[in-house]
């Protein structure tokens, strides 16, 4: 379970995160929405302290941390709970793809080489890249290279996967073989917590459904709540604008 | 001697640029600014100067520290050759720092990131993300610098350690033969050159397939 109590985050004079309260509960695939700007993705990168938070705790099953004065223990012990997959893939470029997913478990999970191998192969077949694992990043297409990224968060079994807008980088054609992918994970019952665009995705595939405006929480709730009767207003102009065909669509 | 000063002088070099590369681009308090003093020092004097002052004046200060702990050492039982490896290890260091630094910041911030996310201490992703890229990047200007510091080593023969060029010296010197001397030096530079290029393109070709086709 992850608890988030009053996280601040502030980038020079603007205020990014007004204090955030947020609760995940285990196997549950949460999605965050919201204008850019509003904090979103500076919120997910406070659950692994890409960012470090003003102030708050960050509690991820047991650990607790005080955002104010986190020991580098703290960090790498989150950091070990958690993994992340990001917006520009960010694979290691000079790795095989089968280097890029074993490279973790090998450094941080002290697996031994074959083992490693074997459970990376393993995670590289279920989001179908069997067949890649030995290309480079640079030889493979923008879908593929995420799905690596996703296969190298996914083989560190982690309490919890971070989506950084995962296909907001993606050609629309290739969109729909990483958000498969991830709706497959999201039934094995891995917990998530997804920043994206993709309202689709947010309605079938989530439990929980997180709208955030100018560095707050605007509103949450189940997905059929938020999407068919927003209570607050700010969230109905945003998914107006964002989601015209919904309307017509429920 | 060629080859043993060369190869001690960037390995030298190399320990010594490393941090002074991260110290500076981390800008680390003080640390930093005598990186950078050291770098624009060394590489604003010429590298002769850099083996005089240290053939001159490192013994000078070694038998004053010596003599005043009492350790009843002196400079002299140290071979000659050490001070040419200690000047010639700060001057690749100097250069060795820039190119190396250029190499670091080549690699994008995201991949840092990512091996932060997936729990990497900051000396793992240094050592096995960063610095095997940095060094990729760095590959072309890297073997300028072994290449430079080979031609560089025939200056070892001022302080009278017998390198090719010193060789070639003392050979022509018994049968007045200078030109055909030098012309056997220069051949035999020219073939580590060319050896060394070659070695570099090998590893090259290597980093061109993770390099190859565009960043999606």
């Amino acid at each position: 379970m992850i608890e988030i109590r009053n996280i601040t985050k502030t980038f020079g004079r603007q205020e990014v995160l007004k204090g955030i309260d947020l609760t995940v509960e285990k196997g549950e695939v949460v999605v965050i929405l919201g204008p850019s700007g509003s904090g979103k993705t500076t919120l997910l990168r406070c659950l692994n302290f890409l960012e470090k938070p003003d102030d708050g705790t960050v509690n991820i099953s047991g650990e607790q941390v005080n955002c104010k004065r986190p020991t580098k223990q703290e960090i790498h012990s989150l950091r070990k709970k958690t993994a992340m997959v990001f917006q520009h893939y960010n694979l290691f470029k000079h790795k095989t793809v089968l280097e890029n997913v074993m490279e973790g478990l090998i450094i941080v999970r002290k697996l031994d080489r074959v083992e490693a191998r074997v459970k990376s192969i393993e995670v590289l077949e279920k989001v179908g890249l069997g067949d890649k694992l030995d290309m480079y990043p640079s030889q493979l297409s923008g879908g593929q290279q995420q799905r690596v990224g996703i296969a190298r968060a996914l083989a560190l079994e982690p309490e919890v996967i971070l989506f950084d807008e995962p296909t907001s980088a993606l050609d629309p054609e290739l969109v729909g073989e990483v958000l498969s992918v991830i709706r497959k994970i999201a039934a094995e019952g891995i917990t998530m917590i997804v920043v994206t665009h993709e309202m689709g995705f947010a309605r079938d595939v989530s439990n929980h459904v997180v709208f955030m405006d100018g560095g707050v929480i605007v509103e949450e709730g189940k997905p059929n709540e938020i999407f068919r009767s927003p209570k607050e207003e700010r969230t109905k102009q945003f998914l107006k604008r964002i989601t015209p065909e919904l309307t017509y669509d429920i | 001697m060629t080859l043993l000063i060369t190869a001690v002088s960037l390995i030298g070099g190399f320990i010594i640029a490393v941090p002074a590369a991260l110290v500076r681009i981390n800008r680390v308090p003080v640390l930093s600014q005598i990186a950078s003093a050291y770098v624009t020092v060394i590489r604003g004097t010429p590298m002769l100067m850099h083996l005089f002052l240290i053939y001159y004046g490192l013994p000078i200060l070694i038998d004053s520290v010596s003599r005043k702990l009492n350790l009843g050492f002196t400079s002299v039982s140290i071979p000659i050759v050490y001070f040419v490896f200690v000047a010639f290890s700060l001057t690749a260091g100097a250069y060795m720092t820039e190119v190396i630094r250029a190499g670091i910041q080549a690699v994008d911030r995201g991949q840092v990131e990512a091996a932060y996310s997936v729990g990497m201490t900051p000396v793992q992703t240094f050592k096995r993300i960063v610095l095997p890229q940095a060094l990729a990047v760095s590959l072309l200007n890297l073997s300028s610098e072994v290449i430079g510091m080979l031609h560089g080593t025939t200056l070892a023969f001022t302080v009278s350690i017998t390198e090719i060029n010193g060789r070639a010296n003392i050979v022509a010197s018994t049968n007045w033969k200078f030109f055909e001397a030098y012309i056997a030096a220069a051949l035999m530079f020219w073939g580590l050159t060319v050896l060394i290029e070659r070695v570099t393109a090998r590893i090259e070709k290597k980093i061109n397939t993770f390099n190859r086709g565009g960043v999606a």
